[in-house]
């Protein structure tokens, strides 16, 4: 509390600098108006300080994080302001009338969004505009800075709303318990088996001691269990039929111990299995609903092998726990509770490498964790390298880069062995060094047990070492168990950590009040949209256009240019947006995603086929279409005179060897896909870049006939496939350059006239060469 | 189009904010460059680029030791500028809080905290011993060599290894 909630009136993102207060306070005596602050991080000279920048109607004051010193600008005497990023720091520099940049202030990309948004409020209120306006934009930046979630610190969908990842995120065990929970009455079951094995389980050592004790021995001590007292007196001196009743007692003990255990273990194993089967399909199903954001950073090879790889050792790890450490847990407690009837004294002294043992699996676990997760990132770099260069496999051959592909492959294997071996190390000597513990552990009996044998002291007889021994090594499996547990128990947790990730990833973003849209009319409208995939750099800036219903629009511009962006947007493939994009007049955003995604018909580039039969891969789209519906679609995509001629027909299988569609056989499946879901709005991309100008008659003639009365926007480099556009806009940096019919442009004589410019002419060449070869 | 690679007898000399001014052996020059890294990441001292404003490339140094003394600090002066990768020299605490890692270090730049999201994909270790970190808000920092940081740090880094 540095008195800063007399700076209450005024946004700020964080606490004013004690340092900047003198200067605040200077100009509310002067009797100016604060209207925000930025609080920033880095001084001029790149050193993290904290800064401030002051802003009034007329002038900003920047402060560098030495006390008592700032630098008064005034809007008026600059030409203009502009926000430069560079790498991992941004500046805003005042350009000045002579033309001199002046920097006034440096940031990290921590707070770069508000001071873009200060550029743009200082040229703007320069430039005359409603200073009320402008601060209410500036307010709802600062509103959309601040809507971080108070736990994890992560931003917002918008202020107020609850955080995804702390909503979901909770114990691991608790998030995999959940998926036991409908198994609990099948659980249940097993428990009670598992007091009936594990009864079973502790009567044979007593029988053991009981016939060393009462059958061999000269002279019969009394036996620990009552019951067996009593039939011992039963059978008198006739110590041979004692003998074959014990026999026979035994034996109907393992009978049932080991039939009642099988029952359990299949019961167990059902549940386990069932968890994870549930578990993968989740983990699948999330994955298909993540947005492509997630997608563009994280290989798909690492995702691939959270469903399939992390999801087996969990299995593993599962199965560990359903069947064994239940089971291991009753006999543990059996155990004691008989040990303890049988003799205190001794089952004290058995007990004590146990206290050894915890420590050592304490100890073991601490060292071992940390490798977990660095074997993991290795396996997932090793399976990232398989995930990439098989799909690959065609560049990889016609570079002649196997021999490169494999030792990259093998450096990354060898790289996963090393510190395999090394976790191998330690996990290998643990268990040995266990074993000896407990191996120890009956010395201790032998020693002090046998010597109160030998010595006559108490009721101890050879019969009772003799169970005692036989408890005490039954006692120390489950102990060694739960000791190697933790090592299995890191790695699941280091696995599930990997799919929680998923699990948590915040899904495509759905508004609570979404609109399901019936049929679409087709206006488009891009409100000052901007966009950046990673802040670095804007992909799209400002960018405000208006399509009207049935208008065919065509997107020019070079690669990168940010035409292709446009599109991913209005398709809402990314969501991280500034400014609106409205369809028929309402935010996309507020629109049920696949209710609305379904009224756009995409055409991509590169048409992407299932390995699946043609009629399945053009029936994607809309799954209940009848078996005509489908042909009738081909037929507009002009696809199913060589589908007919396929041995195979509709039923043929794409994507397995020798089946010979090729690239604009493919693309016309798309169309004719996009023709089934009658969609309101259609979008071509570069959907005939990559076929030769026969098949892009074709397949201009398949979109003729499907663009009819339909919004269509089309990104083509080749003018040719624009021809049935009315409209052309042209993008460049970012921004939209030119935009208006076709003819308007030539007159224009700008960047569409210079492109259709050298088009023309290599469409000529191209055309005379054609006539030379037939 | 040929390159201009800059040798010893170019001269670079500083302009406003970071950007430079080259003036060639043979008399040509150009101004207001920006020296701009071709490989930040791994090879930050080799093939610095000069862009105009458009953005255009004007020439190439290919390794800053081959420049004379002046034109050199000048680049690096430059560069430091423009890229702001602050050095960890001591991670002071780490915390998991919610799936984020939560940083504070000492850099040569001052104290600063921040947060990790993604601790597989936002810690980069090289097999050289560089580590390189990426925050939530995407500022990056570096370790030079991990295994010569202090024991407290270096286990605070292990255990997020």
């Amino acid at each position: 509390m540095n008195g800063n909630e007399k700076f209450n009136h005024f946004l700020k993102n964080k606490d004013i600098p004690e340092g900047a207060e003198a200067s605040i306070e200077e100009l509310i005596k002067k009797g100016e108006e604060i209207l925000f602050v930025i609080v920033g991080d880095l001084n001029k000279k790149g050193q993290y300080t904290t800064t401030a920048l002051i802003f009034t109607k007329n002038s900003v004051v920047c402060y560098d994080g030495v006390p008592g010193e700032s630098e008064t600008l005034l809007f008026s005497d600059m030409k203009d302001v502009v926000s430069k990023r560079m790498y991992g720091n941004a500046t805003l520099s005042a350009i000045m009338p002579s033309g001199k940049r002046e920097v006034f202030f440096r940031f990290t990309y921590t707070i770069s969004a508000l001071c873009d948004a200060a550029a743009l409020f200082i040229s703007h209120v320069r430039d005359g505009a409603d200073l009320n306006e402008e601060t209410a934009i500036m307010g709802v930046t600062f509103e959309r800075a601040l809507s971080v979630c108070p736990k994890c610190g992560r931003t917002l969908l918008h202020p107020g709303a609850e955080c995804i990842m702390c909503r979901s995120k909770s114990k691991v065990i608790k998030k995999l318990s959940a998926y036991l929970k409908p198994h609990v009455p099948r659980l249940l079951v097993c428990i009670l088996l598992n007091f009936l094995t594990t009864f079973m389980a502790l009567v044979p050592p007593v029988v053991t001691g009981f016939i060393v004790d009462n059958i061999f021995s000269e002279n019969p001590k009394s036996a620990g269990i009552p019951i067996l007292g009593d039939i011992a007196t039963l059978f008198g001196d006739d110590k041979l039929s004692m003998l074959y009743m014990m026999i026979v007692c035994l034996f109907v003990t393992y009978i049932g111990h080991y039939g009642i255990g099988t029952l359990r273990s299949y019961q167990l194993r059902i549940v386990g299995d069932k968890a994870v089967a549930s578990l993968r399909n989740d983990i699948y199903k999330k994955a298909q609903y993540l947005p492509m954001s997630f997608y563009d950073k994280t290989s798909t090879g690492s995702v691939i092998n959270r469903i399939a790889g992390d999801s087996s050792t969990l299995q593993a790890f599962m199965l560990r726990i359903s069947q064994e450490a239940v089971v291991h847990f009753f006999q543990m407690i059996g155990i004691v509770c008989i040990m303890m009837a049988l003799d205190p004294y001794l089952t004290l002294l058995s007990l004590i490498p146990v206290v050894f043992i915890a420590l050592a699996s304490r100890f073991f676990s601490k060292k071992i964790k940390p490798y977990y997760r660095r074997i993991w990132r290795r396996w997932s770099s090793v399976f990232a390298t398989l995930a990439d260069t098989i799909p690959c496999i065609k560049v990889v051959k016609s570079f002649t880069g196997e021999k490169r592909s494999a030792e990259k492959f093998e450096a990354k294997n060898n790289d996963w062995l090393q510190m395999d071996l090394k976790i191998g190390k330690i996990a290998t000597v643990f268990p040995h060094v266990i074993g000896f513990l407990v191996t120890c552990g009956s010395l201790i009996i032998w020693g002090f047990g046998g010597t109160f044998v030998l010595k006559g002291e108490g009721a101890y007889s050879a019969g009772l070492i003799i169970s005692f021994i036989s408890y005490a090594s039954m006692f120390y499996t489950p102990v060694t168990f739960f000791a190697n547990l933790s090592d299995s128990f890191q790695g699941a947790l280091a696995s599930t950590e990997k799919i929680l990730d998923i699990l948590e990833a915040e899904p495509e973003t759905q508004a609570e009040n979404h609109v399901v849209p019936d049929k679409l009319k087709g206006k488009i409208e891009f409100l000052h949209v901007g966009f950046s995939f990673d802040r670095t750099k804007k992909v799209l800036d400002d960018v405000c256009l208006t399509i009207e219903p049935g208008e065919v629009v065509g997107i020019v511009g070079t690669t990168g240019s940010g035409k292709s962006t446009l599109i991913n947007l209005l398709m809402r493939f990314y969501d991280g947006y500034s400014g609106e994009i409205l369809v028929d007049g309402h935010n996309i955003k507020n629109f049920d995603l696949s209710g609305y995604r379904g009224q756009i018909g995409y055409v991509q580039q590169e048409p992407m086929m299932f390995s699946d039969t043609i009629f399945n891969n053009i029936s994607y789209s809309n799954p209940d279409a009848s078996v005509e519906d489908v042909i009738k679609a081909a037929d507009v995509a002009n696809a199913h005179g060589f589908i007919a001629r396929q041995p195979d027909a509709y039923d043929t299988m794409l994507g397995e060897r020798g089946v010979g569609v090729s690239g604009g056989e493919k693309q016309r499946i798309s169309i004719a896909r996009a023709v089934l879901m009658n969609p309101s709005i259609l979008i071509f991309d570069e959907a005939t870049a990559a076929v030769d100008s026969e098949t892009e008659h074709l397949i201009q003639e398949a979109i003729d006939r499907l663009i009819e009365g339909k919004t269509t926007l089309m990104i083509a480099h080749r003018l040719s496939t624009l021809r049935r556009a009315n409209r052309i806009i042209v993008v460049d940096g970012g921004k939209i350059v030119e935009n208006g019919s076709p003819e308007e442009l030539m007159a224009l004589k700008g960047k569409y006239y210079k492109l259709v410019q050298i088009q023309s002419m290599a469409a000529e060449s191209e055309r005379m060469r054609e006539e030379e070869r037939f | 189009m040929e390159r201009i690679y800059i040798t010893k007898e170019d001269k670079i000399t500083a302009s406003e904010n970071n950007l430079v001014n080259l003036s060639l052996k043979d008399g040509e020059s150009f101004e207001n460059l920006e020296p701009r890294r071709l490989f930040p990441v791994n090879r930050p001292d080799e093939y610095i680029t000069l862009l105009d404003s458009e953005g255009v490339e004007k020439a190439v140094v290919r390794n800053i030791s081959e420049l004379n003394a002046e034109s050199r600090v000048t680049i690096c002066r430059s560069l430091d500028d423009y890229y702001l990768v602050p050095q960890i020299t001591k991670i002071v605490s780490t915390a998991e809080k919610y799936g984020n890692l939560h940083w504070v270090v000492e850099t040569d730049r001052g104290r600063k905290e921040f947060d990790i999201r993604n601790r597989n994909s936002d810690i980069r270790i090289y097999s050289d011993g560089r580590v390189r970190v990426r925050d939530s808000d995407d500022n990056r920092y570096v370790i030079d060599d991990w295994q010569v940081l202090d024991k407290h740090s270096k286990s605070l880094l292990v255990a997020d290894m």
